[in-house]
């Protein structure tokens, strides 16, 4: 009798927790065979875990592959809106595939969370589209963090800098605004793009050569990062500073020889020391058994721990109670403070992070240090670095 | 002058690579009579070889080419006998939409597999640069220059002197004949085509160095590979190394001497297929 109580109350506690809990199912878009969008995943499959254990939201996650390909991302969503026929969208990690997913969620109007997609190309396409979440900082954000970086080093006697460019709309896009900046800045500045995918850079380094830069700054992918590394030493380049902005880096670089003392940007590490971040190193540990370096992986998690708080205060998934409460929304993250606000241009409404959550690491000794800035660094920068 | 002899050096040695990638391609065009744009995804194999073998066993790269010939061959051999062979007597269109339906897939096939994560091999020896009268090159590139002229002298070798190098000859000049002087055709084009996988294998070890593995890595070197036969003469293995050296040091000088030069690095292969195109068209009348 005392066995039949237990288990009837056991399960009268279950089916009041299920009742009691909100159900969701959110669609998730990625590139799901890299790096980045693996480690996204994983922090929001995390996140919606604890969010179901602690008996707040159940959520339930459909992911697709977006290929980080646009003509991928269309169909896959496009499947996500009306096969699964999911309201709330996480995703848009590629500007590219991004970029083409604004026609049809202008078509099907989902609470879109935006978890990457940094070019202002995808504000102006999403202008005027009131239920698009930005978290991601926007180009300018991360233009804004580099050119502070490129000013403490002016300080350091930084005087030349060789900007090596892919020829693409990534690389492209921002150029003319870059050299002014930095021109501006004091800087002697000699640009060359190249085509991305040739990794084959002698001449361009050959060239620079005579220009004799302090700096090496190369924008382009990961596939980049060795042959610059690795070329540069080659043509015999010598700056004092080799500094990458990739949106991801190859698996192993860490580990090569050729990587000491490049310095690239991150808006993360799980060496930052703020609680929520240590609590979310400590969680994705438990369950996939490693540490990602992967920033990514927090901003999927803090996409959904936001969600969570939304549609805690909204009492409601309904998409639009569900984006009026995240407009509200104040949450500490493994980043720092998340509050939305339209963004600098004003061209979308809700914007999430800033310029402030980058900061520069710089590859010491087979892992990745926060070099700047100085109050937060785990290490004093290496300059001039030794290539 | 220091720039111009750096700048020569910079083209001789990214040539040596070139060489090796479009002198498999002439093989198969040349013996198989077959347009192979797959060409490309068994150099992918190669760099995937070395790079597994070097993160799960630390090997060498140096010790991972022989693996990665032989893996690459046995790869090119199965290719040939399970989709190659039907159709060697279908129209070329046929034969070119399954070579680039077999390069879609096994790079679709790499992506499933190995993810699109770009993955680096990182030898010791990697950032090691040779410096002489103020010049500069680094030992990797060198080496495989090296490497690359040796392979290609044992190429031309085998062809010019051995018997079944002659009988690959033979095959590549008269599809039947041969056969009624007891030639195994089939056999000759087996070993031609997994010779020819083989070579893109060992030039994607030596990549997998040099630059990265990835899926995606093939496509750009089956582009400069073609440019390259197509100069050289479709199917003339002569060629191969001469066309090569042009189309490299095309490729040098215009990144370093043209203002933005980086950017048009690929223009100068299409010109350079398109001006030869033109010119034999117009020779030939």
């Amino acid at each position: 009798m005392k066995k039949l109580w237990v288990l009837a109350s056991t399960a009268v506690a279950v089916m009041g927790l299920s009742l009691a809990q909100t159900s969701v199912k959110v669609g998730v878009i990625l590139p799901l065979s890299t790096v980045g969008g693996k480690a996204a995943l994983n922090g929001i499959q995390l996140a919606a875990d604890e969010a179901t254990a602690a008996g707040k939201v159940r959520f339930e996650i459909v992911s697709v592959d977006d290929g980080n390909a646009a003509d991928k991302a269309v169909p896959a969503l496009t499947k996500l809106l009306t096969v699964d026929k999911v309201d709330i969208v996480i995703g848009g990690l590629g500007s590219g595939p991004t970029l083409a997913m604004a026609g049809p969620v202008k078509q099907y109007k989902p609470l879109f969370l935006a978890i990457g997609a940094a070019s202002s190309l995808v504000e102006n396409a999403f202008t005027g589209y009131d239920d698009f979440f930005h978290f991601h900082p926007w180009d300018y954000h991360n233009v804004a963090a580099a050119m502070d970086f490129f000013k403490y080093l002016y300080g350091q006697g930084a005087r030349k800098i060789a900007i090596l460019y892919e020829d693409g709309p990534f690389g492209s896009a921002g150029m003319p605004t870059y050299r002014k900046l930095l021109q501006d800045a004091g800087y002697e500045v000699q640009a060359e793009p190249f085509k991305t995918n040739s990794g084959n850079f002698t001449a361009i380094l050959t060239r620079f050569k005579s220009f004799q830069p302090d700096i090496l700054y190369w924008i382009g992918y990961d596939w980049d990062a060795l042959p610059i590394a690795t070329q540069a030493r080659q043509v015999g380049l010598k700056p004092k500073l080799i500094y990458g902005a990739p949106p991801a880096w190859p698996i192993g670089f860490d580990k090569n020889p050729n990587s000491n003392d490049v310095v690239g940007m991150s808006a993360w590490l799980p060496s930052v020391s703020n609680q929520e971040s240590r609590n979310f190193v400590a969680a994705y540990k438990k369950k996939y058994g490693e540490v990602t370096e992967e920033y990514m992986a927090p901003m999927g998690y803090t996409i959904v721990k936001a969600l969570t708080a939304a549609i805690t205060a909204a009492g409601s998934a309904e998409k639009d109670k569900v984006a009026e409460a995240l407009a509200k929304v104040k949450l500490n993250t493994p980043f720092g403070p998340l509050a939305f606000k339209p963004s600098d241009t004003g061209k979308t409404k809700y914007q999430g992070f800033d310029s402030s959550i980058w900061f520069q690491f710089q590859y010491l000794g087979g892992a990745r240090r926060q070099v700047y800035p100085v109050q937060g660094a785990a290490r004093p920068i290496r300059y001039p670095g030794s290539y | 002058m220091e720039t111009i002899l750096q700048t020569l050096i910079n083209g001789l040695l990214a040539a040596g690579v070139y060489a090796l990638v479009a002198s498999g391609l002439a093989l198969a065009v040349g013996v198989v009579g077959i347009v192979n744009f797959a060409h490309g995804e068994f150099l992918m194999l190669g760099a995937f070889v070395s790079y597994f073998l070097f993160a799960a066993q630390g090997l060498d790269p140096l010790i991972a080419l022989g693996v990665a010939a032989i893996a690459v061959f046995v790869a090119g051999a199965i290719s040939y006998y399970g989709l190659i062979r039907p159709v060697l007597a279908a129209p070329e269109l046929n034969q070119m939409l399954l070579t680039f339906g077999l390069s879609i897939a096994l790079q679709n096939l790499a992506l499933l597999l190995f993810g699109a994560d770009t993955r680096v091999v990182s030898p010791p020896y990697q950032g090691s640069t040779i410096s002489l009268l103020g010049l500069s090159f680094g030992v990797v590139p060198f080496a495989s220059f090296v490497l690359s002229v040796a392979l290609l002298g044992g190429l031309y070798w085998f062809l010019g002197r051995t018997r079944l190098g002659f009988a690959v000859r033979a095959v590549a000049q008269n599809r039947l004949a041969p056969g009624l002087l007891g030639i195994e055709t089939q056999r000759i084009y087996l070993i031609a085509f997994g010779l020819s996988a083989a070579l893109a294998g060992i030039a994607g070890v030596m990549l997998s160095v040099m630059l990265y593995a990835s899926p995606t890595i093939g496509f750009a070197y089956t582009l400069k590979a073609f440019a390259i036969i197509v100069m050289a003469g479709l199917g003339n293995l002569r060629g191969v190394i001469p066309a090569a050296i042009v189309l490299a040091m095309a490729e040098a000088f215009v990144s370093t001497y043209v203002p933005g030069g980086g950017g048009w690095v690929e223009a100068v292969f299409f010109l350079v297929i398109f001006v030869s195109l033109t010119y034999r068209s117009w020779r030939f009348r």
